[in-house]
């Protein structure tokens, strides 16, 4: 279980000898001390380029091309074995990439099955059940390249969902998504993280879900 | 459901053809390494085993006589233990014996058809291990025994029954009827004399000699010898490779002749060696090519694959995992490869099996061919294993 996860000193790579300009000078987040703790809901809100998939990347361990720390409860997550990043990533972090990742091959059923085979945590009536209730639940058996770009965020939200976690990552979940599925999306994943005592760390370059948020970090 | 999924996925890339060509490749250089290894071994089963046509284990050697030398210097042609040690020193000795003499006077009388015969003989004696036969009851206790096991060269039998006795009308006689004839055999020396009992033990076709067990001969010598044992005249050596031209060389430097011209002969197992090793090359060479097409595969494979191997990284598969259905292709195409090598060289092998048994080749068990197929298949396998690890793990997100 992760408690809280802290970024000290951290900035990407690419930003690098950018430390007194715009965005770095002003960012609340690279090259600061911050802190994110289990339970909390925080929103991070960036402009376009300021590195925000990035950030998300870094915290869940798939990208190491930045300096300073990233420490799960203390320990700098540079050092953890491929073992301990599975281990991580079917019990612990869940993540919602910005571009899903999802197998455009394979059904929707599919693309949720070869997570939640992995992590045996939802009942295949819960999938169902949830799909319905973000209004995709025909689409059960529709490959995923054939869904529109909100469709496929709510898929991949449904297979982020299928596995326990302590943080939840995700990445502009509802850019492509109305203010009434943002509003389902929303009290789905609140539901969830609270059921668990989770945080959830959100992205958003606009059009931002629609969660209670306890701190909202300017990137 | 998992796999089946995974697999559903990664399956897509798979180049059956690719797959199919290594597998050919691979199967054929396997093959020629099996079949190679196998002939060799049906082979040198009959090298090994003594009295063929191809047993050139052992060359008896001996010094050049020279009139001048023995009849006015007085040098005898025997080997100094100087000479013997460097013998033994060479690469291609595996041991010596040493051909003892009798220093006493021998003479054998037997009564054939009738008519008394005796002659004037001569005794040499060698270590059990270098005859070709080892006759019943090959030893001799003097305080026990009164009959002296004999073996004598199969060709005096020859040429008694060939050369001798059908010239002057006499029988002709078989082996087994020569072994039941009593033999008297007078020892004399150092101003003694004893008859004792011989009976002709059995024929040698790699000695040419009249020989007795070794227990004999020292006990004979110790008791009848009226000067002390010489250095021996004749050396029996065991050869590693025969065929060697070393070995020729060596002889020639040296002023030794060895009996016959076995050394010439053996050239032909010589060369046979060298065939079946140039032949064992090309498999290799063969196998090695496909074990790189295999890798090669491989990688494209995991190339293509790249994107999707990372998703499902990422999904928390772990490498392992996902590269679960790899090992399996792999392992079961190796699988595959070597059980068809194995039949290729063992009908290859039954083959072959009929010439040689007009030539008196037995043939060996394929046991060690085909011991030597898994380890190959098994360092195969293992490479392509760890290159498929290697190359999953490398794409494994991580910081």
């Amino acid at each position: 279980m992760i408690q809280e996860i802290t970024l000290r000193q951290t900035l990407p790579r690419v930003f690098e000898g950018m430390e007194h300009d715009s965005p770095v000078r002003d960012s609340h987040i690279w090259l600061q001390e911050v802190s994110f703790t289990r339970g909390g809901f925080y929103l991070i809100e960036a402009e376009s380029g300021t590195g925000k998939s990035s950030l998300c990347s870094f915290i869940y361990g798939s990208r190491g091309d930045y300096r300073g720390t990233i420490e799960f409860d203390g320990t700098e997550i540079r050092n953890n074995s491929i073992d301990r990043w599975c281990e991580l990533r079917t019990h612990s972090l869940a993540y919602l990439p910005q571009e899903m990742q999802l197998f455009p091959e394979l059904t929707v059923e599919e693309n949720i099955e070869i997570k939640n085979h992995l992590t045996r945590h939802r009942s295949p009536q819960w999938i169902r059940r949830t799909l319905e209730r973000l209004e995709i639940g025909h689409k059960l058996r529709v490959p995923a390249a054939l869904l529109s770009v909100g469709q496929q965020q709510r898929v991949a939200i449904v297979r982020a969902l299928c596995q326990p976690f302590d943080f939840l990552l995700i990445d502009e979940p509802v850019s492509h998504l109305d203010a009434r599925n943002n509003d389902m999306v929303a009290s789905l994943i609140a539901e969830e993280a609270q059921a668990q005592g989770a945080a959830v760390i959100a992205t958003s370059v606009g059009n931002k879900i629609n969660l209670a948020f306890q701190s909202v970090i300017k990137l | 459901m998992r796999h089946s999924l995974v697999w559903q996925l990664l399956k897509r890339n798979i180049s059956k053809g690719q797959l199919a060509g290594y597998a050919v490749a691979n199967m054929i250089g396997l093959s020629i390494v099996l079949s190679a290894l196998q002939f060799y071994l049906d082979i040198s089963s009959v090298v090994e085993s003594d009295d063929s046509f191809i047993s050139r284990d052992y060359i008896i050697i001996s010094k050049k006589v020279g009139l001048a030398g023995s009849l006015l210097t007085g040098d005898r042609a025997d080997f100094s233990k100087e000479e013997i040690a460097d013998i033994e020193a060479q690469p291609w000795t595996r041991r010596t014996g040493a051909f003892t003499a009798a220093a006493y006077s021998v003479s054998g009388a037997l009564e054939l058809g009738g008519r008394h015969m005796s002659t004037y003989l001569f005794f040499e004696s060698i270590p059990d291990e270098f005859f070709d036969i080892t006759p019943r009851n090959w030893h001799f206790d003097p305080a026990t025994d009164t009959e002296v096991p004999i073996i004598i060269s199969k060709d005096y039998l020859t040429l008694y029954n060939f050369g001798f006795a059908s010239s002057r009308g006499m029988p002709q006689i078989s082996e087994s009827m020569v072994s039941m004839v009593p033999l008297r055999i007078s020892i004399s020396g150092n101003g003694h004399q004893q008859w004792i009992n011989g009976r002709i033990a059995g024929f040698s076709s790699r000695l040419n000699t009249i020989a007795v067990p070794e227990e004999f001969m020292t006990w004979a010598n110790d008791n009848f010898a009226d000067t002390p044992v010489a250095n021996p005249s004749r050396l029996i050596i065991e050869v590693n490779t025969p065929g060697d031209p070393a070995i020729a060389d060596y002889l020639r430097d040296h002023g030794y002749e060895s009996a016959g011209d076995k050394v010439d002969n053996s050239r032909a197992a010589y060369f046979l060696s060298v065939a079946t090793a140039v032949v064992v090359a090309v498999g290799i060479v063969i196998s090695l090519l496909a074990f790189f097409i295999l890798l090669l595969s491989i990688y494209l494979l995991l190339q293509k694959n790249r994107s999707k191997l990372r998703s499902l990284m990422m999904l928390g598969y772990s490498p392992s995992q996902v590269a679960r259905r790899y090992y399996m292709i792999t392992g079961g195409i190796n699988l595959a490869v070597l059980a068809g090598a194995t039949t290729i060289m063992l009908v290859a092998s039954h083959l072959w099996q009929r010439p040689l048994e007009a030539l008196g080749i037995g043939g060996s068990s394929p046991l060690a061919a085909i011991a030597a197929g898994v380890l190959i298949m098994a360092l195969i396998t293992g490479g392509n294993f760890m290159a498929i690890a290697r190359n999953v793990r490398r794409t494994f997100p991580r910081p």
